[in-house]
């Protein structure tokens, strides 16, 4: 039984799981989630890849937000560039997804930078309304660049593929994006033990004092929106791979929100926030769905009533972790995590 | 007492997997849009459609065998419409979809073709009328662009003045609004008919003002909108408003006994294809309507796309009955069935259908109607000829 610090080495201290029974613990799980697709119908696959999908895009949120402190109503059009860019490389190049998906990446990055701009002068409010208009320049150009993006009529992208290996369908993708999401986790978690992560949460913390610390702050603001807005791009890539057809509607300005939604429920500057906000939001309105479903029989105006009843669930839950758990899902698992620690002797 | 006695029942189901399927039970996917922006007319297409179905199950069904439509709102968001058909196909293993807007219809043409699933939309989109493109793509109407071509034919016999008849189209930013607009431009200039103008709307709009000054400055005559009720609604009360004299036409899906009602005397003198009949008409297939809605719901108000609804289900139960009667009901086979269909005859409700393995070109005869005091008139039918270059056009 544990109950105070013993760490002896700095390694000790910089050590991202303080047990190795934690270590197991985490690698059971993803064991676990490596057998779930033999169990899963399609529906669930269909949601399993989605979480994943938003894991990746809310990490990459944030990144921004949460660490760097720079706000961003952008994500949805970044989201739209890097599953257009899978259109693209995919569907007329025909080039393999270890090419597209870095590609799709690199390229939502500099998007992502280009609009990044602005935050060297703007903050907060400001900033939000800046990365508001990338939104809809974005969206414009995708609705209007007919012969590139296919328009409102969308543009379908072909299934993953390697050679001869082809990722048809949700199972198959599956084993693409539990990996990949795995690997970007692992990432993140450790980018906020180097320089440049340190970096990133002194410009949150109060960018004047970092900037008199040494911190070149419009430099690694920018690169936040780079880091951001890659992760960002590998999920729209993703997105496209798992949806087959997208369009503008895939990326409409309540993604965005959804995915702010995601990263105040599950916690700001934390990445396993992160990983529990878009598991939120995310199976939010389809265990609605499937509550909502058996009961429409009996009740035919609920199918109605159930686009609204999901908003206003979302905007509930959103007021609720604010004003009852501000640091979010992952504040509270951590304060359960601690009491069982110490259980019985929690003095 | 029967209302908790449902919900309790829904509860139990909820708890049991709902997997189990019964042998004599054929189960048939439909997206539904009760919630988008096509709502106002996706609402009584989607109770015509269910109460058709309830209707033939309670009439025999398919030779004996129930059908069961696993009804899904996808609210007129095409991402909705692939995950709720990758639900149907994946884990309901549905044979056959009924499903609705041209958008979502478009993007599952690819799935439909590869899962082999015989998809009836509610979009007449003349992009899937040509089976070498989307042998899985069924609607049943004449197409949107045949549509167009009768309502610009209308226009030619109406016009009696100097010059070539002046007409502007009026559509949403969508690919249903889209849709048949490239074959109404090359009709107009085979006809002798000047498109002077294009005005597009938003998907969801509140006033189209600007873009009714911009179609008086082009001095359109005659102006085909290309929208639902509701925003032809808007568009006619605009119009009256601004005093202007341009002669309206409408879509399937902007005019119905509805329009009257919505845009008052606005409406009036508004002429629109009509290719399923409004509610109520004097055809021999509206009785066993009528005889369901008196049993049922006899206090409700039905119109044109109740009606059609209703006409679909009537249609692909057929080839639902054909396919189980070959032997074969599977989706290839109800293709098949459905292919086998000639001048099939629903009662009247819409003109006679007939699809072949190389042409789904339903029909070509589109019936035009006017807004006379209030009421849908039959003013005239046209039909266009099979021309090659039209299919899938």
């Amino acid at each position: 039984m544990r109950c105070g610090d013993f760490r002896q080495t700095y390694a000790a201290d910089m050590a991202i799981f303080e047990t190795s029974f934690a270590r197991r613990l985490l690698l059971l799980f993803f064991a676990v989630l490596l057998v779930v697709p033999a169990f899963a119908s399609s529906f669930w696959l269909d949601v399993l890849n989605r979480i994943l999908i938003a894991v990746v895009a809310a990490t990459g949120l944030n990144i921004l937000t949460g660490f760097t402190g720079q706000i961003s109503l952008g994500n949805a059009a970044f989201l739209a560039v890097g599953a257009y860019t899978t259109a693209v490389l995919a569907g007329r190049l025909g080039l393999p997804f270890p090419v597209v998906i870095p590609v799709a990446g690199v390229v939502t990055a500099l998007v992502g930078m280009v609009f990044g701009v602005p935050s060297l002068r703007l903050k907060g409010l400001y900033l939000a309304v800046a990365t508001l208009a990338a939104h809809f320049v974005i969206e414009f150009t995708i609705t209007h660049w007919e012969s590139m993006t296919g328009g409102v009529n969308g543009i379908s992208v072909p299934a993953a593929q390697l050679g001869p290996l082809v990722l048809e369908g949700d199972r198959r993708l599956y084993y693409l994006a539990l990996p990949l999401t795995a690997g970007l986790l692992l990432f993140a978690k450790n980018l906020f033990r180097t320089k440049v992560g340190k970096a990133f949460v002194a410009i949150r913390d109060q960018d004047i004092s970092a900037e008199v610390m040494g911190v070149h702050v419009f430099r690694y603001k920018l690169l936040s929106f780079g880091v951001s807005s890659f992760y960002v791009g590998v999920a729209g890539a993703l997105l496209g791979y798992q949806a087959r057809i997208i369009s503008p509607e895939n990326f409409p300005i309540t993604l965005a929100i959804d995915y702010l939604g995601m990263i105040i429920i599950g916690g700001m500057g934390s990445i396993l926030g992160s990983i529990f906000g878009a598991v939120f939001i995310t199976l939010l309105p389809e265990l609605l769905r499937l509550a909502v479903g058996p009961l429409s029989s009996s009740f035919p105006q609920l199918t109605t009533l159930f686009a609204s009843l999901k908003m206003g669930v979302f905007g509930l839950a959103i007021v609720l972790f604010l004003v009852f758990e501000p640091d979010g899902m992952a504040a509270r698992w951590h304060t359960i995590k601690n009491y069982w620690k110490l259980y019985p002797f929690s003095y | 007492m029967t209302a908790m006695r449902n919900l309790l029942l829904a509860l139990a189901a909820l708890g049991l997997s709902s997997a189990r399927a019964e042998a004599q039970e054929i189960k048939v996917g439909g997206l539904f849009d009760l919630t988008g922006i096509t709502s106002d007319v996706g609402k009584p297409y989607a109770q015509g459609a269910q109460d058709a179905v309830a209707w033939v199950n309670e009439h025999g069904g398919v030779n004996g065998k129930k059908i069961k439509l696993i009804a899904v709102d996808y609210g007129y968001k095409i991402p909705e419409a692939v995950s709720a058909y990758k639900r149907m196909v994946g884990d309901e293993k549905v044979i056959m979809i009924n499903g609705w807007g041209t958008g979502d219809t478009l993007a599952l043409k690819e799935f439909v073709n590869k899962d082999q699933i015989p998809y009836f939309s509610a979009s007449f989109a003349g992009d899937l009328t040509d089976p070498s493109k989307t042998p899985y793509n069924f609607f049943c109407a004449p197409s949107y662009s045949d549509e167009l071509r009768a309502w610009l034919s209308w226009v030619k016999e109406d016009w009696k003045g100097k010059g070539n008849a002046k007409v502007a189209f009026f559509y949403g930013d969508n690919p249903y609004g889209k849709a048949p607009m490239e074959a109404g431009r090359r009709f107009a200039k085979e006809n002798g008919i000047d498109v002077v103008d294009e005005e597009i709307v938003p998907g969801n709009f509140q006033d189209a003002t600007s873009q009714l000054l911009n179609m008086k400055q082009k001095g359109a005559e005659y102006a085909y909108i290309n929208v639902t009720t509701t925003g032809v609604s808007l568009i006619l009360k605009g119009a009256k408003a601004l005093g202007l004299t341009t002669k309206f036409g409408s879509n399937p899906y902007g005019f119905s006994e509805q329009l009257p009602l919505v845009a008052k005397e606005a409406a009036e003198g508004v002429t629109g294809v009509v290719p399923h009949v409004p509610w109520g008409e004097n055809v021999p297939g509206m009785k066993a309507m009528m005889d369901f809605h008196k049993a049922h719901h006899p206090n409700d108000t039905h119109d044109a796309m109740y009606v059609r609804g209703w006409t679909y289900v009537m249609v692909w139960s057929e080839a639902l009955r054909r396919a189980d009667k070959a032997g074969n009901l599977t989706g290839p086979g109800v293709k098949a069935a459905a292919e086998t269909l000639r001048d099939f005859d629903t009662g009247g409700l819409t003109s006679h259908l007939t699809y072949t393995p190389t042409d789904h070109r339903p029909t070509t005869k589109t019936k035009v109607y006017m807004v006379k005091g209030g009421k849908l008139v039959f003013v005239k039918e046209y039909e266009m000829p099979r021309r090659a270059d039209w299919l899938g056009l």
